[in-house]
């Protein structure tokens, strides 16, 4: 079963701070969960793992640009929670 | 003007509004008084938009329009409809019930959107869910849960509890929603309305927020089964921006119960052994065995089927559906949209947001996705997973060779009290087990009303799923027609 330590690497890997209280209970959580998908084991497969959804097939275009009129593009922009410009500003990643 | 939302269909309304007997505006007012009435108490719309009765004014000038030239006009014109939070409609906040999207705008419209607007509906507001769609009672929403309008004290099941508590408590003469593994069909049936989740690829989702892409289809909640058929009808379609969409010729649908041989009776499956584990209500199955003896009398074949594998569609949506949240969720980073929480750096920044932004189901999800997607696990889950997602579906498949629908209870209880599944969670994912699998294998599926049982001394609604074949939602219209006795 998964242990806090673990449970800390995961929550590294997506980017979300968790609290030793949020582990605790994510931990049990965790157990109670595996443990009821942990049946899939039982099944005895035979074929390809590939998953595919009904005649759904890999679909493709040419790089081309459709639709972002300076309009869109505005729009899109001041959703940004800093800008500059017509830039979204972030903080400095590199130290000079 | 005195109209009778209870009674209301499309159909009618559309009539109404084309011999002139009520205008576009005066049925949106009825809607907007009975939101007025219900909503502070029900939550079911987190927002009723401000130039709600302006776009009705809008239809009824192109209703006038099309009158004045003896033409008709679309049937969705002048109709006044709800919209769950995760659809976008430019212009308007869109926050899928979460905090990390409180305040966003859309920037555009969703392909269903679009092609609504185009037919003149009227857009009443944004209607309450699970944050991101997680969840099966809309008690995972950031704004509050959505109670059930039968009964204040339960919930009105999810994730789209708002999407069929809106039009339940009269609140919308249809509601999109969407459905992951359930979330159309499950509120629908603690509702008592209908529900459709849709082919895989028959509805476009460009704009739709996603939260599992190889399930998540948009569909209609509505009263009758013609009024979901119609509004099918207006948002189906291939779309360029959707390359998961499909279009008429994709599946072979025709088969035998939309021909009129009269020595053959359309049959419907009834896979037994599933329907034997504890935890579906008592009510529950006697509502559905009565239907099936309904199904009967009007001229339908019952057929026992087995679904060899169908106990462990619940397991594999549980462990591809968080890997395929794992990997949407990434996008709200803080930066691009959204909410920002400040931290030391930008690394900081990433954890600080999300921490805040995002509940306690979402993070949970985040966390298993991240799990079963990882070195070391990614075969022992993921991939067997997705294999025995192909033996269920081919299961299907098999049993669809001699049967033109298989029926199951929409959901094994009806709605539960608050509270009573949010401290387990895998009590409230049980809630999925008979709906999961129409997502797993692309089918279309259907809920609608079939008996009420009383609890409390409230009247609770039952619903009865069929499945059809992929692409042939016209056979669950036509079955839903017939066990409803609709024209």
């Amino acid at each position: 079963m998964i242990t806090p330590a673990e449970l800390e690497k995961l929550a590294t890997l997506a980017r979300i701070k968790l609290t030793d209280a949020d582990k605790s209970s994510l931990v049990k959580e965790f157990d109670s969960i595996l443990n009821y998908v942990d049946q899939l084991k039982k099944v005895d497969v035979s074929l390809d793992t590939e998953g595919r959804v009904g005649a759904v097939k890999n679909v493709t275009r040419p790089d081309e640009v459709h639709s972002t009129s300076p309009a869109d593009r505005e729009g899109l922009l001041n959703e940004a929670p800093d800008r500059e410009g017509d830039f979204i500003a972030v903080k400095k990643m590199i130290e000079q | 003007m005195n109209i009778d939302l209870k009674t209301l269909t499309i159909q009618k309304a559309h009539e109404a509004l084309k011999k002139g007997e009520y205008s576009s505006v005066q049925l949106t007012q009825a809607y907007l008084d009975e939101i007025k009435k219900r909503n502070p108490t029900i939550n079911a719309y987190l927002e009723v938009f401000a130039d709600v009765l302006d776009q009705a004014k809008k239809a009824d000038q192109k209703i006038q329009e099309a009158r004045n030239n003896n033409q008709d006009f679309p049937l969705l014109c002048g109709i006044p409809c709800g919209v769950k939070d995760n659809i976008l409609i430019q212009g308007h906040i869109a926050s899928a019930a979460s905090k990390i999207l409180e305040n966003y705008h859309a920037t555009y419209d969703a392909t269903v959107i679009a092609k609504l607007k185009a037919e003149g509906a009227v857009f009443l507001g944004r209607l309450n869910m699970d944050e991101f769609a997680m969840g099966g009672s809309t008690e995972n929403s950031a704004f509050g849960p959505t109670k059930n309008p039968h009964d204040e004290s339960r919930v009105a099941g999810g994730s789209s509890g708002g999407s069929a508590a809106a039009v339940a408590m009269q609140g919308a003469l249809f509601t999109l929603g969407s459905d992951t593994g359930g979330s159309i069909r499950q509120p629908a049936s603690f509702c008592g309305v209908v529900g459709l989740k849709p082919t895989y690829g028959a509805v476009s989702r460009y704009g739709v927020m996603a939260m599992g892409s190889s399930l998540d289809q948009i569909g209609p909640v509505t009263n009758t089964v013609a009024d979901a058929e119609i509004v099918f009808n207006a948002i189906k379609g291939k779309d360029i921006k959707d390359g998961t969409t499909i279009d008429e010729k994709t599946y072979d649908t025709n088969t035998r119960i939309h021909t009129n041989a009269t020595n053959k009776k359309p049959v419907i499956g009834v896979p037994r052994d599933f329907l034997k584990g504890d935890g579906i209500d008592p009510a529950v199955l006697a509502a559905f065995n009565e239907s099936i003896e309904s199904f009967k009398k009007i001229g339908y074949e019952i057929k026992d089927i087995s679904l060899p594998n169908i106990s462990y569609s619940l397991m594999v949506y549980y462990v591809l559906m968080p890997a395929e949240v794992s990997s949407n969720m990434a996008r709200f980073d803080g930066v691009k949209y959204g909410l920002h929480k400040d931290g030391a750096n930008v690394i900081e920044d990433y954890f600080e947001t999300r921490r805040a932004g995002f509940g306690r189901e979402v993070i949970r999800r985040i966390l298993l996705g991240t799990y079963v997607l990882s070195s070391g696990y990614y075969d022992a889950y993921y991939n067997r997973a997705n294999a025995v997602r192909q033996m269920i579906t081919n299961d299907f498949l098999k049993a669809f060779e001699s049967v033109d629908l298989i029926a199951t209870p929409t959901a094994p209880s009806p709605a539960f009290k608050m509270g009573e599944k949010t401290a387990d969670p895998v009590a409230m994912y049980l809630e999925d087990i008979f709906t999961v699998t129409a997502n797993l294998t692309g089918l279309p599926a259907i809920s609608i009303p079939c008996g009420e049982v009383e609890k409390e001394s409230k009247k609770l609604p039952i619903g009865l799923q069929l499945t059809a074949r992929h692409g042939d939602e016209k056979a669950l219209f036509k079955a839903g027609k017939d066990f409803l006795n609709e024209k």
